[in-house]
């Protein structure tokens, strides 16, 4: 689809329409047409948006500019019409104009700008305006607001640098003031550099190795293109790119309860390591629901929509909530795509751009045809009738449902890990005589029992216990008789071992019944619910069961006459069951609880319950079932098998199958069951029962997701809100629209545009500021410094470019296929990337802030990174991709102070404890410490840059945080452990693993010195030794010994600490 | 004429200094916060020489006002953050005519066209005062019974009855209170009191958190509330723990004893220092600085945890009853024990005042908690000497409703109270008025945007000229309003 249309641009400048262009819509445009560049070269003149537009925006335009409710006198010094029209500037004639009166009188009452505006304006800033009117008062238009054109790439002279067109635009500023660009970087830092630049992960010494004595002349791009082909290359893309999503695990209001979202996460992830092209990335993120057919991922990707902060509290007025929502969505389109500040135009026109409050509400009108609540929850007060029987544990819709690979992946290791525990166990039994009777035994038995009860399960005679019997005090020793001495019969039980209670049966009160036991194992036992139909009766108590929640207790009374005991429930499963949840998650299982599915309630629902302890009944030994919850008739059966399943139809068929097949040791196949039936191997059982409990997790390898529905009906009515008031319905009611003064959809007027309309025009060739925004934020990650210093402001407070010719160059480019991996290959493989970084005191003066790039800049990794460097030097780091969050260490006592629902934090006991950073369960109202130490934001708000501190707090994470503490005892670890050398060998060691570079000489000489010190005090202190090489979950090593492990963990610790281990040079 | 990068930075200096750096933004306001006086000074000049090179001596940071705008009153602040919102009329705020209409319908004048929160589409009812008022000291101030020990210190007080704010919800109610915006990523009143004055200690952070709960009235606190915003994150509260280490991270791993962990710190910094001759990186001489106060940091915390020192008839004044409990009372016993160590904002939440349900138990419950320890408090920085330049600010984030919710009172944001002490402010005062059944503030009205033009006047800070380039334009506390109330200025 292809449209021609004016590109009408009401510009900064009212009289300025900067041109006719063509917006390609959908059609991945083809290579830009070449065009001269508006003329951006220095040529002496004084320019409008490099010299003036800044002084004029910093000091004038507050009162003088696009805000119409601030404007004073009529005044409008953004726009040269109205500038002229009041005589403020009369091009040519400096004394004539109004602007240069006021700029230098002394009257304080006629001065501008006013003294208690606390605004100011230089000496040299008044010479460059009066100078600038002087030379005809020309205007151009915003930079960023007129459509990229591709410049023609200059000529340096020194030909032999430049590899590619970035290099030449660097090179010809720097040829410019004669500065010669900076040696490359030696192959070690240089790889280190791009590894950690486009993977977030070092690389390990043996690629250093290859690297550097790889002779071919694209040792280097061979490199870049391995790296980019790494699955982790997605892993550290996405990390800016959930900043701007504002993507956390949290709500960010008031309970800042879990919500459901890590399919988006990985989404992003795999949409950069699949090189998804930038502008279906967009329009899937915004509209993949709008799109024809839309795939699952499609779907997943609008979850983009979804990760504003939102609320459930009491109190709070959906009308009011909405009106953020809508205000943060603005906000984050307009800073993720476009680089602009919109946020102001929420109460007031932008004073400085264009955007103009219609603006503001005419984008958050797009988003009005979302299924979305003010407040997620059904107050009285605020009724939602959508979300009946809401509370605050509860996940937030609409979602779907989703595959996870990651968690079909981990399903498999756990499966593996249980199969192993079982076959550890047979090995144990194998050679011992008397087990293996008894395996033979419980074989046997099985065999009968299945020959008998081919379904799995009996169902032994069973027996009301009235409530008098069932009472403490109660000294009955018979069940038998139970039903018989209550005076009023509560319960009949029927032949088929059904057990219906009569309407005389207590509300409330738990009922018992019990079951004589034949004799043999008991691992499970199943309770069935019977309907009213079923039940031959018309006595119901509670017709039908529905809408209530069943616990079930159990105890085991000897026959012999011993105690009663408590039996337990290690998982519950049900055929039909109401999902219960904790904190956004569904409660695995119903041991705690089984709420009886609505829909099933005029059919049989059963559940099986797996016994904590299966155990060996005696003939005529009595198991006791206390039912909480008014059910109308149940049966009870019991089973000697059980499955990691619970609900398991095909277990006794294939526990058949398997006992049928004779094996040397007995039958093969069914050493899990029988480890998981009879627990006879108790060490073995309680380890398989965490594991069965994450698998449980991995909830068969699907995961929901929130994502953006349409809402049925109409969208909702926008009105502009005048001052942001939410309450204030005087505002003009207004459509979807784009911002009014770039370049128009073609169908904008004609009928209501929707968010495919949008995704579609952010990524139309029409639309300056996109691939400009992209560009810009891409180039600091790589260069340190964004060619336009302020990412989240393209605006006329923002930054002129330093390089606006390479800007657009990028820009164009982007945009000719918005091949992400193509320009971060763009970027990498310059010369201008590849310098060394040493930054250049010659340079001081004339480029303070190495904005020429005749250096590369340091830059310290980002909180994740710092993570993932120090794991990934250990050798701890997890490299699987994807999933749900992880749990790294994390202080006690955290979450104190967040409730509905109170929480606590518990980390991860396996390999998820050395997830990647960007993996990290992201709290938003509580950041993990880590994390937050080293500026990773909250991600409340759509966040383009992140701060870049250096504070004692980064020190203390770095020293105390026991994952660095446990990195550096497992680097000292393997280490030691690592073959022989002495401690020279070792120290060179360290620094290749964790620096990539040698040791140096004094470096090692001060480190023996320290090594020595430390051996001394733990081969003293052999307590303290114990204690530091035992931090963490990773098990603590018999050899070598513990002190000189301890001394040497000292050591890695100083080498994590170091400012080079968290800077990429 | 080429490329004129001079003029271009020139043009661009000022607004744009802090995002310059070789580590892109944030890093070199970092750097500069180290020697601010040199490294500000420098970037805001035409020429910006690498940042910091050789600042890292470690010197503390002084302030981007510097001097002050106007006489420094009040050095430091301790805010009593009474979480949940306390009623004013069960406060400060005595209203006969309330206690008249008690269980009768609350008059339509005043509530037509009002936002409420959990009152929406009920019918309203007033509900007068619960518990008896006194008036006390010289000043004959109003101060309900529930707070016997503060109305002790009547005349030290400055009560403000008109308070009004503009977020009717905890969350946003606290943002605002705190940053003068509900819209998350703006700093909060303590960050900007750090990044405009500066530090007076090295060795504890400037800025600290405390929180405790009462047994009802209980709302989650976010931790964005002591957020520095887009303020560098050195501006940040740090909160202590009531569990485990004070502070995040500043205890030794298991097995490293103080001279272990000075010795790994030394040796980092060796190590550094060799790596500063290999790399022309200011950064390094940072992190060098960084240590060496995280260190100071490791030492002083314990010290500053450790309640021996302080006699029993102190812990008994404040009702402490385990010091380090995470009670209110111990909570300010370690505010005194911070201000007279430098720190520049100290802010106590007290989880305990939203009572929509049982406010007569609640509030009498969360009363008992905090009035002993406030007067404590207050009347322990005077005999110290430390009240007269030392602000204490008590109060909510906003009001609750004349009318009745059930056996509670709900949100209320168009009248509140709250008081001050000490730090230059007037004492025996009592400002503003509400209406006649304490709906609406009505005399003297005092924003949150005035308190905080107040509270930085005193700190001696224009709070107009306090400012922070972000997002395309100069931000402030007070954002684009607030007067100084200069009646209540001593």
């Amino acid at each position: 689809m292809i449209s021609r249309f004016s590109l009408v641009v009401v510009g900064v400048v009212a009289s300025a329409v900067v041109g006719v262009g063509v917006v390609r819509l959908s059609a991945a445009p083809a290579k830009g047409a070449i065009a001269p560049v508006p003329a951006q070269r220095d040529d002496g003149e004084i320019r409008f948006n490099r010299d003036v537009r800044p002084i004029l925006s910093d000091s004038c335009f507050l009162c003088h500019g696009p805000d119409k409710n601030n404007r004073k006198a009529k005044l409008r010094l953004d726009d040269r019409e109205v500038a002229l029209a009041k005589g403020a500037i009369v091009p040519g004639d400096v004394e004539k104009s109004e602007v240069v009166k006021r700029l230098f009188t002394k009257d304080p009452d006629d001065v501008m700008p006013p003294p208690d505006s606390g605004r100011k304006i230089t000496a040299g800033q008044r010479e460059t305006l009066k100078k600038w009117i002087a030379a005809g008062a020309k205007y151009e238009p915003h930079w960023a607001y007129v459509p990229p054109v591709r410049p023609v790439v200059p000529e340096a002279k020194d030909k032999g640098w430049v590899r590619n067109p970035i290099d030449a635009f660097i090179l010809e500023a720097l040829e410019a003031k004669n500065i010669k660009p900076s040696a490359e970087a030696d192959r070690r830092t240089l790889l280190r550099r791009v590894s950690l630049d486009l993977i977030g992960l070092p690389p390990t010494a043996a690629e250093v190795e290859a690297f550097v004595n790889d002779k071919s002349p694209d040792a280097y791009e061979k490199q870049v293109d391995r790296l980019l082909a790494s699955p982790h290359y997605g892993e550290r893309m996405a990390v800016a790119w959930l900043d701007l999503a504002r993507f956390a695990d949290t709500v960010g209001y008031h309970g800042d309860q879990n919500q459901r979202n890590f399919p988006y996460r990985d989404y992003v992830i795999n949409a950069f390591n699949n090189d998804k092209p930038f502008d279906q990335f967009t329009i899937e993120q915004l509209a993949g629901d709008l799109l024809p057919d839309p795939t699952i991922e499609q779907r997943v990707a609008t979850g983009f929509n979804r990760q504003n902060m939102v609320t459930r509290e009491g109190g709070a007025q959906p009308g009011e909530y909405l009106a953020k929502y809508m205000g943060d969505r603005v906000r984050t389109v307009s800073t993720t795509f476009l680089g602009s500040t919109m946020a102001c135009c929420e109460c007031h026109d932008h004073k400085f751009d264009p955007f103009s409050t219609k603006d503001f509400y005419s984008l958050g009108a797009f988003f009005n045809d979302m299924k979305q609540w003010g407040v997620y929850m059904d107050y009285s007060y605020t009724p939602n009738p959508d979300l009946r029987g809401f509370s605050n544990d509860h996940p937030f819709p609409p979602e779907i449902q989703v595959e996870s690979p990651y968690l079909k992946r981990r399903m498999s290791k756990l499966r593996g890990r249980i199969e192993e525990l079982a076959k550890g166990s047979a090995g144990k039994r194998a050679g011992d005589a008397k087990q293996t009777a008894t395996f033979e035994e419980w074989c046997a038995s099985a065999r009968e029992f299945l020959s008998k009860s081919p379904t799995g399960w009996l169902i032994p005679p069973a027996a009301h216990v009235a409530a008098a019997a069932a009472a403490p005090t109660a000294k009955s020793g018979s069940g038998s008789k139970s039903a018989a001495t209550a005076s009023v019969p509560e319960a009949q039980v029927n032949a088929d071992g059904t057990v219906v209670f009569l309407t005389t049966a207590k509300k409330g009160a738990d009922q018992q019944v019990a079951l004589t036991l034949p004799g043999g194992w008991v691992s499970a036992v199943r309770m069935e619910i019977l309907p009213h139909a079923k039940t031959g009766t018309a006595a119901n108590r509670r017709p039908p069961a529905r809408g209530i929640t069943v616990t079930l207790a159990a105890s085991l009374k000897p026959k012999s006459g011993g105690r009663e005991s408590k039996l337990a429930f290690y998982y519950a499963d049900a055929d039909h069951k109401e999902a219960r949840y904790a904190n956004g998650f569904d409660i695995l299982g119903v041991q705690t609880g089984w709420k009886l599915a609505n829909d099933a309630a005029t059919t049989e629902q059963t559940a099986v319950y797996l016994l904590d302890k299966p155990f060996r009944a005696a003939e005529g030994d009595k198991l006791i079932l206390s039912i909480k919850g008014d059910v109308n008739a149940v049966r009870f059966a019991v089973s000697p098998l059980a499955s990691e399943r619970a609900i398991d139809p095909d277990l006794a068929g294939r526990v058949t199958k398997a006992l049928a097949v004779k094996g040397t040791d007995g039958p093969a196949g069914v050493a899990t069951t029988y480890l998981i039936s009879t627990g006879h191997d108790a060490e073995a059982f309680e380890r398989y029962k965490p594991l069965h409990r994450e698998l449980l997790e991995c909830r068969d390898g699907k995961a929901w997701t929130m994502v953006t529905e349409a809402r049925a009906g109409a969208p909702t009515t926008q009105r502009v809100l005048p001052r942001g008031n939410w309450q204030d319905e005087s505002g003009e009611i207004v459509e979807p629209a784009t911002p009014h003064f770039l370049a128009q959809l073609p169908d904008a007027g004609k009928r209501r545009l929707t968010r495919l309309d949008l995704a579609k025009w952010i990524v139309s060739k029409g639309n300056p500021l996109t691939a400009r925004t992209f560009v810009n934020r891409l180039w600091k990650q790589f260069y340190g410094n964004a060619l336009s210093a302020l990412v989240d402001d393209l605006g006329a407070q923002g930054e002129p470019p330093s390089h606006p010719d390479l800007l657009d160059w990028l820009a164009v480019e982007f945009e000719s296929g918005w091949d992400v991996k193509h320009m971060v290959r763009l970027m990498v493989t310059s010369a201008t990337y590849r310098q060394c970084s040493s930054l250049r005191p010659e340079l001081h003066d004339v480029d303070p802030n190495n904005r020429l790039l005749a250096s590369q800049n340091p830059r310290r990794l980002e909180a994740e990174f710092v993570r993932d460097n120090a794991l990934a030097i250990a050798g701890l780091l997890d490299t699987d991709i994807g999933g749900p969050s992880a749990h790294p260490y994390q202080p006690a006592g955290y979450y104190a102070n967040i409730q509905f629902p109170t929480r606590d934090y518990y980390p991860d006991l396996d390999e998820r404890q050395y997830r990647r950073g960007l993996y990290t369960h992201w709290q938003r109202t509580f950041m993990h410490p880590m994390l937050a130490n080293f500026d990773a934001p909250s991600r409340e708000e759509c966040t383009a840059c992140r701060n870049v501190s250096n504070t004692p707090q980064q020190a203390l994470t770095l020293l105390n945080d026991p994952s660095f503490v446990e990195a550096a005892r497992v680097l000292a670890t393997r280490l030691l452990n690592g073959g022989a050398g002495d401690d020279g060998a070792r120290l060179d060691t360290i620094f290749k693993d964790a620096l990539l570079r040698p040791i140096k000489a004094n470096e090692a000489e001060s480190l023996k010195r320290f090594l020595a010190e430390q051996r001394s005090y733990y081969k003293a202190n052999p307590d303290d030794a114990k204690k530091l090489i035992a931090v963490g979950i990773a098990p603590t090593p018999t050899s070598p010994d513990a002190a000189e492990l301890a001394a040497w963990t000292t050591v890695c610790r100083v080498v994590l600490n170091l400012h080079e281990t968290i800077t990429r040079y | 004429m080429t490329y004129n990068e001079q003029r271009h930075f020139r043009s661009i200096n000022r607004r744009s200094f802090l995002t310059q750096s070789a580590y892109g933004i944030g890093a070199m306001a970092l750097a500069s916060l180290l020697n601010p006086v040199g490294g500000a000074a420098r970037a805001m000049g035409a020429v910006t020489p690498l940042p910091a090179s050789g600042a890292g001596a470690g010197g503390r940071w002084r302030g981007v006002v510097n001097p002050t705008h106007f006489p420094v009153k009040a050095k430091r602040i301790i805010h009593l953050c009474m979480a949940g919102g306390p009623s004013h009329l069960e406060t400060f705020d005595f209203k006969p005519r309330l206690k008249e209409l008690d269980g009768k319908a609350f008059p339509a004048s005043f509530t037509a066209g009002q936002q409420l929160a959990q009152l929406q589409n009920t019918e309203l009812k007033a509900r007068g005062p619960f518990c008896e008022f006194k008036r006390c000291g010289q000043s004959g101030a109003e101060i309900s019974n529930l707070f016997p020990h503060i109305q002790g210190l009547a005349d030290e007080l400055c009560i403000v009855r008109s308070m009004h704010t503009e977020q009717i919800n905890h969350d946003p109610a606290h943002a605002f209170f705190n940053s003068g915006s509900s819209i998350k990523g703006r700093p909060s009143m303590g960050s900007w009191l750090l990044y405009g004055l500066g530090a007076e200690t090295d060795n504890l952070p400037g800025f600290v958190v405390l929180t405790s709960a009462g047994k009802t009235g209980l709302q989650p606190v976010s931790a964005r509330q002591w957020s520095a915003g887009f303020l560098p994150s050195k501006f940040q509260g740090i909160q202590f723990q009531s569990k485990g280490d004070a502070v995040h991270y500043i205890g030794n791993p298991d097995g490293v004893c103080q001279s272990t962990q000075r010795q790994v710190i030394e040796e980092i910094q060796r190590l550094n220092g060799m790596a500063e001759a290999d790399h022309v990186d200011p950064e390094i001489a940072t992190r060098i600085a960084q240590y060496e106060l995280a260190f100071k940091m490791q030492a002083s915390v314990p010290e500053l945890s450790d309640f021996k020192s302080e006699p029993k008839a102190i812990l008994e004044m404040y009702g402490v009853k385990q010091p380090g409990d995470g009670s209110f009372a111990s909570n300010c016993l370690m505010a005194r024990r911070l201000a007279e160590r430098g720190v520049r904002f100290i802010q106590l939440y007290h989880r305990a005042w939203d009572h929509h349900t049982g406010i007569v138990p609640g509030m009498t419950s969360a009363a008992a908690d905090c009035d002993q320890p406030t007067a404590a408090l207050i009347q322990d920085l005077k005999n110290r000497g430390l009240l007269d330049d030392t602000l204490v600010l008590w109060g909510g984030e906003f009001g609750r409703t004349p009318m009745g919710q059930g056996t509670g009172r709900d949100h209320h944001i168009l009248a509140f109270s709250l008081f001050m002490a000490g730090g230059g402010i007037k004492p025996g005062v009592t400002y503003g008025e509400t209406d006649e059944l304490g709906y609406r503030a009505a005399v003297n009205k005092v924003h949150v945007h005035d308190l905080h033009a107040t509270m930085l006047q005193l700190c001696g800070i224009d709070h107009k000229r306090l400012t922070f380039r972000a997002q395309g334009r100069d931000f402030r506390l007070t954002d684009v309003s607030g007067e100084v109330i200069k009646p209540i200025l001593a």
